[in-house]
Protein backbone atom coordinates (compact mmCIF):
# COMPACT_ATOMS: atom_id res chain seq x y z
CA UNK A 1 0.00 0.00 0.00
CA UNK A 2 1.90 2.82 -0.99
CA UNK A 3 -0.52 6.16 -1.80
CA UNK A 4 2.27 7.86 -3.57
CA UNK A 5 3.36 5.82 -6.02
CA UNK A 6 -0.70 5.55 -6.82
CA UNK A 7 -1.10 8.78 -6.71
CA UNK A 8 1.88 8.95 -9.29
CA UNK A 9 -0.16 6.30 -11.70
CA UNK A 10 -3.20 8.54 -11.73
CA UNK A 11 -1.08 11.84 -12.19
CA UNK A 12 0.39 10.36 -15.17
CA UNK A 13 -2.63 8.85 -16.50
CA UNK A 14 -4.51 12.09 -15.90
CA UNK A 15 -2.11 13.92 -18.04
CA UNK A 16 -2.18 11.37 -21.46
CA UNK A 17 -6.23 10.97 -20.94
CA UNK A 18 -5.53 14.91 -21.33
CA UNK A 19 -3.32 14.31 -24.00
CA UNK A 20 -5.09 12.07 -25.90
CA UNK A 21 -8.21 14.24 -26.06
CA UNK A 22 -6.67 17.29 -27.24
CA UNK A 23 -5.12 15.62 -30.18
CA UNK A 24 -7.63 13.47 -30.71
CA UNK A 25 -9.95 16.65 -30.25
CA UNK A 26 -8.08 18.27 -32.89
CA UNK A 27 -7.12 15.75 -35.10
CA UNK A 28 -10.98 14.25 -35.42
CA UNK A 29 -12.59 17.83 -35.87
CA UNK A 30 -10.26 18.78 -38.93
CA UNK A 31 -10.92 15.65 -40.91
CA UNK A 32 -14.73 15.35 -39.54
CA UNK A 33 -14.95 19.27 -40.69
CA UNK A 34 -13.47 18.00 -44.51
CA UNK A 35 -15.59 15.07 -44.70
CA UNK A 36 -18.88 17.21 -43.54
CA UNK A 37 -17.73 19.37 -46.51
CA UNK A 38 -17.46 16.39 -48.73
CA UNK A 39 -21.09 15.31 -47.75
CA UNK A 40 -22.57 18.50 -49.12
CA UNK A 41 -19.69 18.78 -52.21
CA UNK A 42 -21.35 19.11 -55.33
CA UNK A 43 -18.54 16.22 -56.60
CA UNK A 44 -21.09 12.82 -56.20
CA UNK A 45 -17.78 10.31 -55.71
CA UNK A 46 -16.91 12.90 -52.60
CA UNK A 47 -20.31 12.83 -51.84
CA UNK A 48 -20.46 8.86 -51.29
CA UNK A 49 -17.32 8.34 -50.03
CA UNK A 50 -17.98 10.50 -47.26
CA UNK A 51 -21.38 9.17 -46.84
CA UNK A 52 -19.96 6.02 -46.71
CA UNK A 53 -17.18 6.83 -44.35
CA UNK A 54 -19.82 8.35 -42.01
CA UNK A 55 -22.30 5.25 -42.21
CA UNK A 56 -19.22 3.10 -41.54
CA UNK A 57 -17.58 4.68 -38.42
CA UNK A 58 -20.74 5.20 -37.10
CA UNK A 59 -21.80 1.45 -37.08
CA UNK A 60 -18.34 -0.46 -35.84
CA UNK A 61 -16.76 0.36 -32.12
CA UNK A 62 -14.02 1.84 -31.55
CA UNK A 63 -12.34 -0.89 -29.97
CA UNK A 64 -11.97 -2.78 -33.27
CA UNK A 65 -10.78 0.75 -35.56
CA UNK A 66 -8.10 0.62 -32.82
CA UNK A 67 -7.08 -2.63 -32.71
CA UNK A 68 -7.47 -2.76 -36.43
CA UNK A 69 -4.83 -0.25 -36.44
CA UNK A 70 -2.81 -1.24 -33.61
CA UNK A 71 -2.52 -5.09 -34.39
CA UNK A 72 -3.92 -5.32 -38.06
CA UNK A 73 -2.04 -2.36 -39.75
CA UNK A 74 1.51 -3.45 -38.01
CA UNK A 75 1.06 -6.61 -40.60
CA UNK A 76 0.71 -4.47 -43.23
CA UNK A 77 3.98 -2.94 -42.62
CA UNK A 78 2.12 0.09 -41.06
CA UNK A 79 3.61 0.58 -37.58
CA UNK A 80 2.55 3.29 -35.44
CA UNK A 81 3.84 3.69 -31.40
CA UNK A 82 1.20 3.50 -28.82
CA UNK A 83 0.37 6.82 -28.36
CA UNK A 84 -0.28 7.43 -32.00
CA UNK A 85 -1.91 4.45 -32.51
CA UNK A 86 -4.35 5.57 -29.86
CA UNK A 87 -4.80 9.19 -31.05
CA UNK A 88 -5.40 7.96 -35.32
CA UNK A 89 -8.32 5.51 -33.66
CA UNK A 90 -10.28 7.65 -32.04
CA UNK A 91 -9.60 10.63 -34.32
CA UNK A 92 -10.84 8.47 -37.26
CA UNK A 93 -13.41 7.20 -35.20
CA UNK A 94 -14.98 10.21 -33.86
CA UNK A 95 -14.08 12.25 -37.56
CA UNK A 96 -17.72 10.26 -38.38
CA UNK A 97 -19.66 12.07 -35.32
CA UNK A 98 -17.74 15.57 -36.05
CA UNK A 99 -18.93 15.04 -40.03
CA UNK A 100 -22.32 14.54 -39.70
CA UNK A 101 -23.07 16.98 -36.94
CA UNK A 102 -21.08 19.60 -39.66
CA UNK A 103 -23.09 18.51 -42.61
CA UNK A 104 -26.24 19.01 -40.31
CA UNK A 105 -24.95 22.81 -39.80
CA UNK A 106 -23.94 23.00 -43.37
CA UNK A 107 -27.44 22.46 -44.93
CA UNK A 108 -29.20 24.16 -41.97
CA UNK A 109 -27.79 27.25 -43.49
CA UNK A 110 -30.44 29.23 -46.18
CA UNK A 111 -29.86 29.13 -49.55
CA UNK A 112 -29.36 32.68 -49.77
CA UNK A 113 -26.48 32.56 -48.11
CA UNK A 114 -24.57 30.72 -50.87
CA UNK A 115 -26.56 32.94 -53.81
CA UNK A 116 -24.95 36.08 -52.15
CA UNK A 117 -21.80 34.29 -51.95
CA UNK A 118 -21.63 33.20 -55.10
CA UNK A 119 -22.94 36.33 -56.69
CA UNK A 120 -20.06 38.52 -55.09
CA UNK A 121 -17.66 36.81 -56.84
CA UNK A 122 -16.55 34.33 -54.04
CA UNK A 123 -15.57 31.10 -55.25
CA UNK A 124 -16.76 27.93 -54.17
CA UNK A 125 -13.74 27.80 -51.37
CA UNK A 126 -13.97 31.11 -50.56
CA UNK A 127 -17.87 30.64 -49.67
CA UNK A 128 -17.08 27.77 -47.58
CA UNK A 129 -14.19 29.92 -45.76
CA UNK A 130 -15.22 33.00 -45.30
CA UNK A 131 -19.35 32.35 -45.32
CA UNK A 132 -20.53 29.39 -44.67
CA UNK A 133 -18.04 27.59 -42.08
CA UNK A 134 -18.34 30.83 -39.28
CA UNK A 135 -21.97 30.55 -39.27
CA UNK A 136 -21.56 26.46 -39.26
CA UNK A 137 -19.19 26.87 -36.45
CA UNK A 138 -21.24 29.08 -34.23
CA UNK A 139 -24.06 27.06 -34.66
CA UNK A 140 -22.74 23.77 -33.91
CA UNK A 141 -20.41 24.39 -30.75
CA UNK A 142 -22.82 23.17 -28.66
CA UNK A 143 -23.00 19.46 -30.32
CA UNK A 144 -19.44 19.68 -30.60
CA UNK A 145 -18.64 19.51 -27.07
CA UNK A 146 -21.07 17.17 -26.51
CA UNK A 147 -18.85 15.23 -29.11
CA UNK A 148 -15.57 15.75 -27.21
CA UNK A 149 -17.37 14.43 -23.66
CA UNK A 150 -17.94 11.72 -25.55
CA UNK A 151 -14.25 11.56 -26.99
CA UNK A 152 -13.05 11.93 -23.63
CA UNK A 153 -14.96 9.14 -21.90
CA UNK A 154 -13.89 7.14 -25.35
CA UNK A 155 -10.41 7.54 -24.85
CA UNK A 156 -10.72 5.00 -21.88
CA UNK A 157 -10.71 2.58 -24.36
CA UNK A 158 -7.24 3.19 -25.49
CA UNK A 159 -6.30 1.14 -22.78
CA UNK A 160 -7.38 -2.13 -24.60
CA UNK A 161 -4.30 -1.09 -26.84
CA UNK A 162 -1.83 -0.56 -23.64
CA UNK A 163 -2.56 3.07 -23.92
CA UNK A 164 -1.05 4.73 -20.48
CA UNK A 165 -3.92 6.70 -19.48
CA UNK A 166 -5.91 7.10 -16.66
CA UNK A 167 -8.48 3.87 -17.39
CA UNK A 168 -4.86 2.00 -17.38
CA UNK A 169 -3.32 2.92 -14.99
CA UNK A 170 -6.41 2.08 -12.78
CA UNK A 171 -6.43 -1.45 -14.10
CA UNK A 172 -2.73 -0.88 -12.81
CA UNK A 173 -3.67 -0.38 -9.48
CA UNK A 174 -6.15 -2.30 -9.16
CA UNK A 175 -4.05 -5.27 -10.06
CA UNK A 176 -1.02 -4.19 -8.34
CA UNK A 177 -2.55 -3.20 -5.17
CA UNK A 178 -5.76 -5.08 -5.00
CA UNK A 179 -7.55 -2.45 -5.11
CA UNK A 180 -10.77 -2.04 -7.27
CA UNK A 181 -12.70 1.12 -5.70
CA UNK A 182 -9.65 2.75 -7.53
CA UNK A 183 -12.14 2.14 -10.85
CA UNK A 184 -14.32 5.06 -8.45
CA UNK A 185 -11.38 7.47 -7.95
CA UNK A 186 -10.64 6.87 -11.80
CA UNK A 187 -14.36 7.84 -12.76
CA UNK A 188 -14.26 10.88 -10.43
CA UNK A 189 -11.53 12.12 -12.03
CA UNK A 190 -13.32 11.74 -15.76
CA UNK A 191 -15.81 13.19 -13.70
CA UNK A 192 -13.66 16.22 -13.28
CA UNK A 193 -12.65 16.74 -16.52
CA UNK A 194 -16.24 16.48 -18.42
CA UNK A 195 -18.57 17.93 -15.94
CA UNK A 196 -16.90 21.59 -16.39
CA UNK A 197 -17.28 20.83 -20.11
CA UNK A 198 -20.57 20.32 -20.14
CA UNK A 199 -21.11 23.50 -18.06
CA UNK A 200 -19.49 25.08 -20.63
CA UNK A 201 -21.27 23.75 -23.22
CA UNK A 202 -24.94 24.51 -21.79
CA UNK A 203 -23.56 28.16 -21.12
CA UNK A 204 -22.74 28.08 -24.90
CA UNK A 205 -25.49 26.92 -26.18
CA UNK A 206 -27.66 29.54 -23.99
CA UNK A 207 -25.71 32.25 -25.48
CA UNK A 208 -25.89 31.22 -28.86
CA UNK A 209 -29.74 30.30 -28.35
CA UNK A 210 -29.97 34.36 -27.02
CA UNK A 211 -27.62 35.94 -29.78
CA UNK A 212 -30.51 34.00 -32.49
CA UNK A 213 -33.26 35.85 -31.14
CA UNK A 214 -32.24 39.28 -30.78
CA UNK B 1 -17.69 24.15 -61.37
CA UNK B 2 -21.08 24.25 -60.49
CA UNK B 3 -22.15 27.56 -58.53
CA UNK B 4 -23.73 26.01 -55.50
CA UNK B 5 -23.97 23.40 -52.75
CA UNK B 6 -26.52 21.15 -53.78
CA UNK B 7 -29.81 21.06 -51.86
CA UNK B 8 -30.43 18.03 -49.50
CA UNK B 9 -31.25 15.13 -51.29
CA UNK B 10 -34.09 12.96 -50.31
CA UNK B 11 -33.60 10.72 -47.49
CA UNK B 12 -33.75 7.65 -49.41
CA UNK B 13 -31.32 9.01 -52.06
CA UNK B 14 -28.72 10.36 -49.07
CA UNK B 15 -29.12 7.02 -47.07
CA UNK B 16 -28.21 4.64 -50.51
CA UNK B 17 -25.32 6.36 -51.73
CA UNK B 18 -24.58 6.01 -47.84
CA UNK B 19 -24.85 2.38 -48.21
CA UNK B 20 -22.58 2.42 -51.37
CA UNK B 21 -19.69 4.72 -50.29
CA UNK B 22 -19.59 2.03 -46.51
CA UNK B 23 -19.66 -0.69 -49.31
CA UNK B 24 -16.67 0.87 -51.31
CA UNK B 25 -15.05 1.57 -48.43
CA UNK B 26 -15.25 -1.77 -47.05
CA UNK B 27 -14.23 -2.95 -50.60
CA UNK B 28 -11.50 -0.72 -50.75
CA UNK B 29 -9.50 -1.90 -47.18
CA UNK B 30 -8.36 -5.35 -48.54
CA UNK B 31 -6.66 -3.30 -51.22
CA UNK B 32 -5.12 -0.83 -49.22
CA UNK B 33 -3.85 -2.57 -46.91
CA UNK B 34 -2.24 -5.86 -48.90
CA UNK B 35 -4.99 -8.42 -47.17
CA UNK B 36 -5.34 -8.61 -51.06
CA UNK B 37 -1.88 -7.54 -53.00
CA UNK B 38 -2.60 -6.90 -56.40
CA UNK B 39 0.97 -7.99 -57.45
CA UNK B 40 0.28 -11.10 -55.75
CA UNK B 41 -2.99 -11.72 -57.90
CA UNK B 42 -1.19 -10.81 -61.31
CA UNK B 43 1.38 -13.27 -60.70
CA UNK B 44 -1.63 -15.72 -61.34
CA UNK B 45 -0.65 -14.82 -65.29
CA UNK B 46 1.89 -17.06 -67.06
CA UNK B 47 5.35 -16.25 -65.67
CA UNK B 48 6.48 -15.23 -68.96
CA UNK B 49 4.61 -11.50 -68.25
CA UNK B 50 6.07 -11.07 -64.93
CA UNK B 51 9.28 -9.37 -65.94
CA UNK B 52 7.21 -6.99 -68.22
CA UNK B 53 4.73 -6.16 -65.55
CA UNK B 54 7.87 -6.13 -63.08
CA UNK B 55 6.72 -9.47 -60.72
CA UNK B 56 8.98 -11.04 -58.78
CA UNK B 57 8.53 -14.41 -56.37
CA UNK B 58 7.87 -12.00 -53.76
CA UNK B 59 4.50 -11.00 -55.41
CA UNK B 60 3.85 -14.36 -55.82
CA UNK B 61 4.93 -15.05 -51.58
CA UNK B 62 2.50 -12.66 -50.87
CA UNK B 63 -0.26 -13.89 -52.63
CA UNK B 64 0.33 -17.26 -50.60
CA UNK B 65 0.20 -15.80 -47.80
CA UNK B 66 -2.74 -14.10 -48.44
CA UNK B 67 -4.83 -17.00 -49.03
CA UNK B 68 -3.64 -18.78 -45.96
CA UNK B 69 -4.20 -15.56 -44.04
CA UNK B 70 -8.39 -15.89 -45.84
CA UNK B 71 -8.07 -19.65 -45.26
CA UNK B 72 -9.98 -19.77 -42.03
CA UNK B 73 -12.90 -17.61 -43.08
CA UNK B 74 -14.12 -20.81 -45.91
CA UNK B 75 -14.28 -22.89 -43.19
CA UNK B 76 -17.72 -23.81 -41.04
CA UNK B 77 -16.37 -23.87 -37.90
CA UNK B 78 -15.03 -20.44 -38.06
CA UNK B 79 -18.33 -19.44 -39.09
CA UNK B 80 -20.26 -20.98 -36.55
CA UNK B 81 -17.02 -19.71 -33.94
CA UNK B 82 -18.20 -16.12 -34.89
CA UNK B 83 -22.05 -16.73 -34.97
CA UNK B 84 -21.86 -17.80 -31.02
CA UNK B 85 -20.15 -14.32 -30.21
CA UNK B 86 -22.38 -12.34 -32.26
CA UNK B 87 -25.16 -14.57 -30.33
CA UNK B 88 -23.91 -13.02 -27.14
CA UNK B 89 -23.42 -9.72 -28.10
CA UNK B 90 -26.51 -9.69 -29.16
CA UNK B 91 -28.19 -11.74 -26.53
CA UNK B 92 -26.56 -9.42 -23.61
CA UNK B 93 -27.60 -6.12 -26.01
CA UNK B 94 -31.09 -7.03 -25.63
CA UNK B 95 -31.11 -8.49 -22.53
CA UNK B 96 -29.27 -5.07 -21.20
CA UNK B 97 -31.86 -2.93 -22.77
CA UNK B 98 -34.79 -4.95 -21.81
CA UNK B 99 -33.75 -4.72 -17.99
CA UNK B 100 -32.91 -0.94 -18.60
CA UNK B 101 -36.46 -0.37 -20.01
CA UNK B 102 -38.48 -0.52 -16.21
CA UNK B 103 -35.68 0.95 -14.69
CA UNK B 104 -35.45 4.05 -16.77
CA UNK B 105 -38.78 4.78 -17.31
CA UNK B 106 -38.61 4.92 -13.05
CA UNK B 107 -35.70 7.03 -13.05
CA UNK B 108 -37.21 9.69 -15.31
CA UNK B 109 -40.79 9.88 -13.47
CA UNK B 110 -38.06 10.36 -10.03
CA UNK B 111 -36.24 12.98 -12.12
CA UNK B 112 -39.61 14.78 -13.07
CA UNK B 113 -41.27 14.38 -9.41
CA UNK B 114 -42.32 17.29 -7.37
CA UNK B 115 -40.88 16.17 -4.83
CA UNK B 116 -37.28 17.95 -4.19
CA UNK B 117 -35.68 15.04 -1.67
CA UNK B 118 -36.72 12.49 -4.94
CA UNK B 119 -35.59 14.38 -8.06
CA UNK B 120 -32.47 15.92 -7.21
CA UNK B 121 -30.60 12.66 -5.81
CA UNK B 122 -31.93 10.94 -9.00
CA UNK B 123 -30.31 13.95 -10.84
CA UNK B 124 -27.07 13.39 -9.31
CA UNK B 125 -27.19 9.72 -9.73
CA UNK B 126 -28.06 9.97 -13.63
CA UNK B 127 -25.70 12.54 -14.27
CA UNK B 128 -22.51 10.47 -11.87
CA UNK B 129 -22.91 7.87 -13.79
CA UNK B 130 -23.41 9.21 -17.05
CA UNK B 131 -20.11 10.98 -16.65
CA UNK B 132 -18.41 7.75 -16.17
CA UNK B 133 -17.06 5.80 -19.26
CA UNK B 134 -18.13 2.52 -20.03
CA UNK B 135 -15.16 0.75 -19.93
CA UNK B 136 -14.79 1.86 -16.00
CA UNK B 137 -18.30 0.80 -15.37
CA UNK B 138 -17.82 -2.44 -16.67
CA UNK B 139 -14.25 -3.07 -14.59
CA UNK B 140 -15.80 -1.65 -11.31
CA UNK B 141 -18.79 -3.96 -11.69
CA UNK B 142 -16.71 -6.58 -12.40
CA UNK B 143 -14.54 -6.31 -9.78
CA UNK B 144 -16.85 -5.83 -7.32
CA UNK B 145 -18.69 -8.89 -8.11
CA UNK B 146 -15.20 -10.90 -8.26
CA UNK B 147 -14.77 -9.97 -4.47
CA UNK B 148 -18.49 -10.49 -3.71
CA UNK B 149 -18.22 -13.92 -5.78
CA UNK B 150 -15.15 -14.73 -3.07
CA UNK B 151 -16.62 -13.61 0.22
CA UNK B 152 -20.35 -14.85 -0.34
CA UNK B 153 -19.48 -18.01 -2.68
CA UNK B 154 -22.71 -17.02 -4.55
CA UNK B 155 -22.39 -20.16 -7.08
CA UNK B 156 -23.92 -18.08 -10.03
CA UNK B 157 -22.01 -15.06 -9.83
CA UNK B 158 -18.77 -17.64 -9.87
CA UNK B 159 -19.16 -19.46 -12.74
CA UNK B 160 -20.89 -15.91 -14.88
CA UNK B 161 -19.06 -13.82 -13.60
CA UNK B 162 -18.17 -11.84 -16.97
CA UNK B 163 -21.24 -12.54 -18.07
CA UNK B 164 -22.98 -11.15 -15.46
CA UNK B 165 -21.12 -8.11 -15.09
CA UNK B 166 -21.23 -6.85 -18.20
CA UNK B 167 -24.79 -7.18 -18.15
CA UNK B 168 -25.28 -5.03 -14.74
CA UNK B 169 -22.35 -2.51 -15.71
CA UNK B 170 -24.20 -2.04 -19.33
CA UNK B 171 -27.81 -2.29 -18.03
CA UNK B 172 -26.86 1.02 -15.48
CA UNK B 173 -25.43 2.98 -18.40
CA UNK B 174 -28.02 2.48 -20.27
CA UNK B 175 -30.91 2.90 -17.83
CA UNK B 176 -29.33 6.20 -17.32
CA UNK B 177 -29.51 7.94 -20.82
CA UNK B 178 -32.72 6.29 -21.86
CA UNK B 179 -33.87 7.99 -18.82
CA UNK B 180 -33.06 11.00 -20.16
CA UNK B 181 -34.26 9.88 -23.16
CA UNK B 182 -37.97 8.94 -21.93
CA UNK B 183 -37.44 12.16 -19.56
CA UNK B 184 -37.72 14.67 -22.64
CA UNK B 185 -40.13 12.27 -24.05
CA UNK B 186 -42.48 12.72 -21.47
CA UNK B 187 -41.79 16.44 -21.40
CA UNK B 188 -42.16 16.61 -25.31
CA UNK B 189 -46.08 15.46 -24.54
CA UNK B 190 -49.10 18.27 -24.61
CA UNK B 191 -49.60 18.96 -20.80
CA UNK B 192 -53.25 18.93 -21.87
CA UNK B 193 -53.12 15.00 -22.14
CA UNK B 194 -51.99 14.70 -18.07
CA UNK B 195 -54.91 17.45 -18.10
CA UNK B 196 -57.66 15.64 -19.60
CA UNK B 197 -56.32 12.35 -17.78
CA UNK B 198 -56.80 13.69 -14.42
CA UNK B 199 -59.84 16.07 -14.87
CA UNK B 200 -61.96 12.10 -16.53
CA UNK B 201 -61.05 11.26 -13.06
CA UNK B 202 -58.11 9.09 -13.64
CA UNK B 203 -55.37 8.80 -10.21
CA UNK B 204 -52.09 9.41 -11.09
CA UNK B 205 -50.86 6.46 -11.78
CA UNK B 206 -53.61 5.91 -14.19
CA UNK B 207 -53.03 8.37 -16.15
CA UNK B 208 -49.26 7.57 -16.54
CA UNK B 209 -50.12 4.06 -17.37
CA UNK B 210 -53.27 4.52 -19.67
CA UNK B 211 -52.31 7.78 -21.12
CA UNK B 212 -48.89 9.35 -20.93
CA UNK B 213 -46.17 6.63 -21.27
CA UNK B 214 -48.10 4.79 -24.14
CA UNK B 215 -47.55 8.20 -26.03
CA UNK B 216 -44.30 8.77 -25.12
CA UNK B 217 -42.69 5.39 -25.64
CA UNK B 218 -44.47 5.81 -29.56
CA UNK B 219 -42.48 8.73 -29.39
CA UNK B 220 -38.90 7.45 -28.12
CA UNK B 221 -38.80 4.33 -29.93
CA UNK B 222 -36.51 5.50 -32.29
CA UNK B 223 -34.13 7.04 -30.17
CA UNK B 224 -34.34 4.09 -28.19
CA UNK B 225 -33.31 1.61 -31.03
CA UNK B 226 -29.99 4.10 -31.60
CA UNK B 227 -29.29 3.36 -28.04
CA UNK B 228 -29.55 -0.33 -28.90
CA UNK B 229 -27.19 0.37 -31.85
CA UNK B 230 -24.74 2.28 -29.29
CA UNK B 231 -24.80 -0.94 -26.77
CA UNK B 232 -24.14 -3.28 -29.07
CA UNK B 233 -20.83 -1.45 -30.29
CA UNK B 234 -20.36 -1.20 -26.21
CA UNK B 235 -21.16 -4.93 -25.46
CA UNK B 236 -17.39 -5.35 -27.50
CA UNK B 237 -15.61 -3.58 -24.44
CA UNK B 238 -16.96 -6.90 -22.49
CA UNK B 239 -14.26 -8.57 -24.60
CA UNK B 240 -11.52 -6.60 -22.17
CA UNK B 241 -12.38 -8.44 -19.31
CA UNK B 242 -13.08 -11.16 -21.83
CA UNK B 243 -16.37 -11.96 -22.19
CA UNK B 244 -16.97 -14.58 -25.07
CA UNK B 245 -18.56 -12.17 -27.63
CA UNK B 246 -18.05 -11.51 -31.10
CA UNK B 247 -15.11 -9.30 -30.98
CA UNK B 248 -13.27 -10.91 -28.43
CA UNK B 249 -13.95 -14.87 -30.22
CA UNK B 250 -12.63 -12.75 -33.18
CA UNK B 251 -9.22 -11.67 -31.03
CA UNK B 252 -8.93 -15.64 -30.39
CA UNK B 253 -8.97 -16.22 -33.91
CA UNK B 254 -6.66 -14.04 -35.38
CA UNK B 255 -4.38 -14.49 -32.27
CA UNK B 256 -4.18 -18.43 -33.34
CA UNK B 257 -4.23 -17.63 -37.01
CA UNK B 258 -1.88 -14.43 -37.46
CA UNK B 259 -4.48 -12.58 -39.34
CA UNK B 260 -5.64 -9.47 -37.55
CA UNK B 261 -6.22 -7.71 -40.57
CA UNK B 262 -8.53 -9.71 -42.25
CA UNK B 263 -10.34 -11.58 -39.33
CA UNK B 264 -11.02 -7.53 -38.44
CA UNK B 265 -11.98 -6.52 -41.25
CA UNK B 266 -15.15 -9.28 -41.39
CA UNK B 267 -15.90 -8.55 -37.54
CA UNK B 268 -16.22 -4.90 -38.68
CA UNK B 269 -18.83 -5.90 -41.44
CA UNK B 270 -20.68 -7.79 -38.99
CA UNK B 271 -20.98 -5.14 -36.68
CA UNK B 272 -21.89 -2.78 -39.76
CA UNK B 273 -24.53 -5.01 -40.76
CA UNK B 274 -25.98 -5.73 -37.74
CA UNK B 275 -26.40 -1.82 -36.70
CA UNK B 276 -27.05 -0.67 -40.09
CA UNK B 277 -29.89 -2.83 -40.43
CA UNK B 278 -31.16 -1.43 -36.67
CA UNK B 279 -30.48 2.27 -37.90
CA UNK B 280 -32.63 1.28 -40.83
CA UNK B 281 -35.10 -0.10 -38.33
CA UNK B 282 -35.41 3.11 -35.84
CA UNK B 283 -35.48 5.04 -39.13
CA UNK B 284 -38.47 3.74 -40.70
CA UNK B 285 -40.57 3.13 -37.59
CA UNK B 286 -39.44 6.92 -36.98
CA UNK B 287 -41.34 7.90 -40.28
CA UNK B 288 -44.26 5.95 -39.88
CA UNK B 289 -44.82 7.10 -36.05
CA UNK B 290 -44.33 10.93 -37.19
CA UNK B 291 -45.02 10.93 -40.77
CA UNK B 292 -47.23 13.73 -41.07
CA UNK B 293 -44.75 15.78 -38.50
CA UNK B 294 -41.75 15.30 -40.87
CA UNK B 295 -43.31 17.11 -43.71
CA UNK B 296 -41.09 20.39 -42.99
CA UNK B 297 -37.60 18.21 -43.88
Amino acid sequence: MNAESWYLLLQVGLVATAGLSLAAGAISLLLGTFIGIFRVSPVAPLRVLANGYVEFFRNIPLLICLAFIFYGLPKAGITFPIFEAGVIGISVYTAAFVAEVVRAGLQSISHGQFEAARALGLSYVQMLWLVLLPQVFRMVIPPLGTIFIALVKNTSVASAIVVPELMYQAEVIAGRYFYPDVFLIAGALYLIITLPLALLVNVVEKRLLSGQRR
Amino acid sequence: MQTNLPRPKSRFTEDRQALIGALILIAALPFLFGMIPIGGLLTLLPAAWWPALGLTDAHAEALQTAIANWKPFIEFGTWRFLALGLAMTVGVSLISILFSLPLATLAALARLSTRAYVRWPTIAGIEIVRAFPVLILIFYVFTQFSRAAETTGVGLLKTNNVTISVIVALTLYTTVVNAETIRAGILSLDKGQTEAARSLGLTYSQALRLVILPQTFRRVLPPLIAQFVTLVKDTSLGAIIGLLEIYRRGQILYQYFRNPLETLWVISIIYFVVNYLLGQAAERIERRFTGSRRATL
